[in-house]
């Protein structure tokens, strides 16, 4: 096994291991699949993970040709079709003793797959609060509020998300626009208003990094565990200051 | 409740029908600028007046007369927030205000529609001051709609959706206060939105999924949905 086939299958699993990482799987997934993908190309894998980078080094079965990579985990939009399909991928690798082009071949058609319209997510979020808030108890017009509420406030999630700014500042103002404008069913003297108010944020709610720190601490991944919890709680905190701000205008009349 | 909402429009009628008459004049140049001699600085203006005329509804209309109600506070900072959006889009050339062409007549309908308003007062038998002008919320909310119509190369996506969330108070409103008026801004609302959204979708420029023709018939079914709820109300 010669030192530039270990280092292409090092590069290889960097590059898959950061899109699985970046996409939101949780982290012995991340690990496990890669792991299947080396033993299927004959190689030992081994994997470290933070936040924001994570460590693999790939050697042949004596240890003698190895080779190390330190990568940055890039951001994506949480994709559980990646997740699906990249650990397919690393199955149909295992099972049908792929080659390191023909899996590369497959993961570069995985991820260039025309992504989710942005429109069409805008108005599912928005359902979805709506639907939401009507499991809440909301009556139909809490729930119509609810609907554009969540949809300003998406579209101003999206925007600001666009242009790079912040993403702890994407949440402020994303759950102080969308709260704000759900405010708007208490002048109307709607029974549920209070639901509706309530219920327009939580198309912000990071439940997928939640259930990712909760798994990867408990299949003993406790650093990038627990940075995912702190991650998730620090989005929290942030719809919280963006919901008390409007609170604070609206319920005590700040103004 | 309701009492108190048509008093407050006709104490906010008796004091300032001459500047609604100077704002509807200006907003009449300006629009005619726009489709005969469109400039720079007419855009420019006409997003200014849109910023002022949205301060106007927050601060004259709601925090000076509306007070009398319940949570006027909400919609002062509501339509502070339509305000924030002009002035960002004033900021940034988010929209263009130039004509594309499609659905010009809809957009001209639409600019007309807020005169109509004091018109189907008087006709149900409302006497002035207590009747709806041009220069209330759901009017100057309508206006908007059509100025975006009208203008549509380039829109304001975020006034769209924020004239789009107070058509559906607008639609609430018909029940609650009896203000049939508002009917006109919940009619023209929804086929805008379906315009507008087909308009983005056939703008963008890279592949996505769902296909167009999903995303259309979800669009279709979500106007729907609230025409059926206009219908109730």
């Amino acid at each position: 096994m010669t030192q530039e086939y270990i280092i292409g299958i090092a590069n290889f699993i960097a590059r898959y291991l950061s899109y699985m990482l970046g996409a939101g799987v949780h982290t012995s997934r991340v690990v496990r699949n890669s792991k299947r993908i080396g033993t299927a190309l004959g190689v030992d894998v081994s994997i470290h993970t933070s936040q924001k980078t994570a460590t693999l080094t790939v050697s042949d079965h004596d240890g003698q040709v190895f080779s190390t990579k330190v990568v940055d985990i890039p951001a994506f939009p949480i994709s559980f079709e990646w997740n699906a399909d990249l650990s397919a991928l690393s199955w149909a690798a295992h099972d049908e003793k792929l080659s390191l082009e023909a899996i590369e071949h497959k993961f570069d058609e995985i991820i260039s797959k025309p992504r989710m319209n942005p429109i069409f997510v805008l108005f599912m979020a928005s359902l979805a609060n709506a639907s939401f808030c009507r499991l809440f108890g909301g009556d139909i017009w809490a729930m119509l509020i609810t609907f554009t509420a969540t949809m300003v406030g998406f579209f101003t999630r999206q925007h600001l998300t666009r242009r790079k700014v912040n993403h702890y500042i994407v949440f402020i103002v994303s759950a102080f626009v969308a709260s704000i404008c759900a405010s708007t069913a208490l002048a109307l003297g709607i029974e549920t208003a209070e639901i509706a108010l309530a219920t327009s944020v939580l198309y912000l709610v990071p439940g997928v990094p939640l259930i990712n720190g909760l798994i990867d601490i408990t299949d003993g991944h406790i650093q990038i565990g627990i940075s995912r919890f702190v991650n998730a709680f620090m989005l929290i905190i942030c719809i919280a200051i963006g919901m008390s701000v409007t609170l604070m205008l609206v319920k005590d009349s700040l103004l | 409740m309701e009492e108190i909402f048509w008093n407050s429009i006709a104490d906010y009628n008796a004091a300032t029908w001459p500047w609604q008459i100077v704002l509807m004049s200006i907003a009449a140049v300006l629009t005619l600028i726009l489709r005969f001699r469109p400039a720079p600085w007419a855009k420019t203006a006409m997003k200014i007046y849109m910023v002022a005329v949205s301060l106007w509804i927050a601060f004259v209309y709601y925090m000076a007369y509306g007070s009398v109600r319940d949570y006027s506070n909400v919609m002062t900072i509501f339509w502070c927030l339509i305000a924030l959006s002009w002035l960002y889009d004033l900021a940034t050339g988010f929209s263009t205000f130039q004509r594309s062409g499609k659905s010009e007549v809809w957009g001209i309908i639409m600019l007309v529609l807020p005169l109509a308003y004091p018109f189907i007062s008087i006709s149900r038998g409302l006497v002035f001051p207590q009747i709806t002008t041009p220069m209330l919320p759901s009017s100057v909310a309508l206006y908007m709609l059509g100025m975006l119509m009208a203008f549509n190369r380039k829109i304001n996506f975020f006034a769209f959706l924020l004239v789009l969330h107070w058509s559906v108070i607008a639609i609430s409103k018909i029940g609650i206060f009896k203000i049939p008026e508002d009917a006109l801004l919940a009619a023209a609302c929804i086929p805008s939105m379906v315009i507008f959204v087909l308009h983005a979708l056939k703008a963008g420029d890279q592949q996505h999924k769902p296909s167009y023709t999903v995303v259309r018939m979800l669009v279709i079914a979500v106007a729907l949905v609230l025409a059926g709820c206009m219908v109730a109300a």
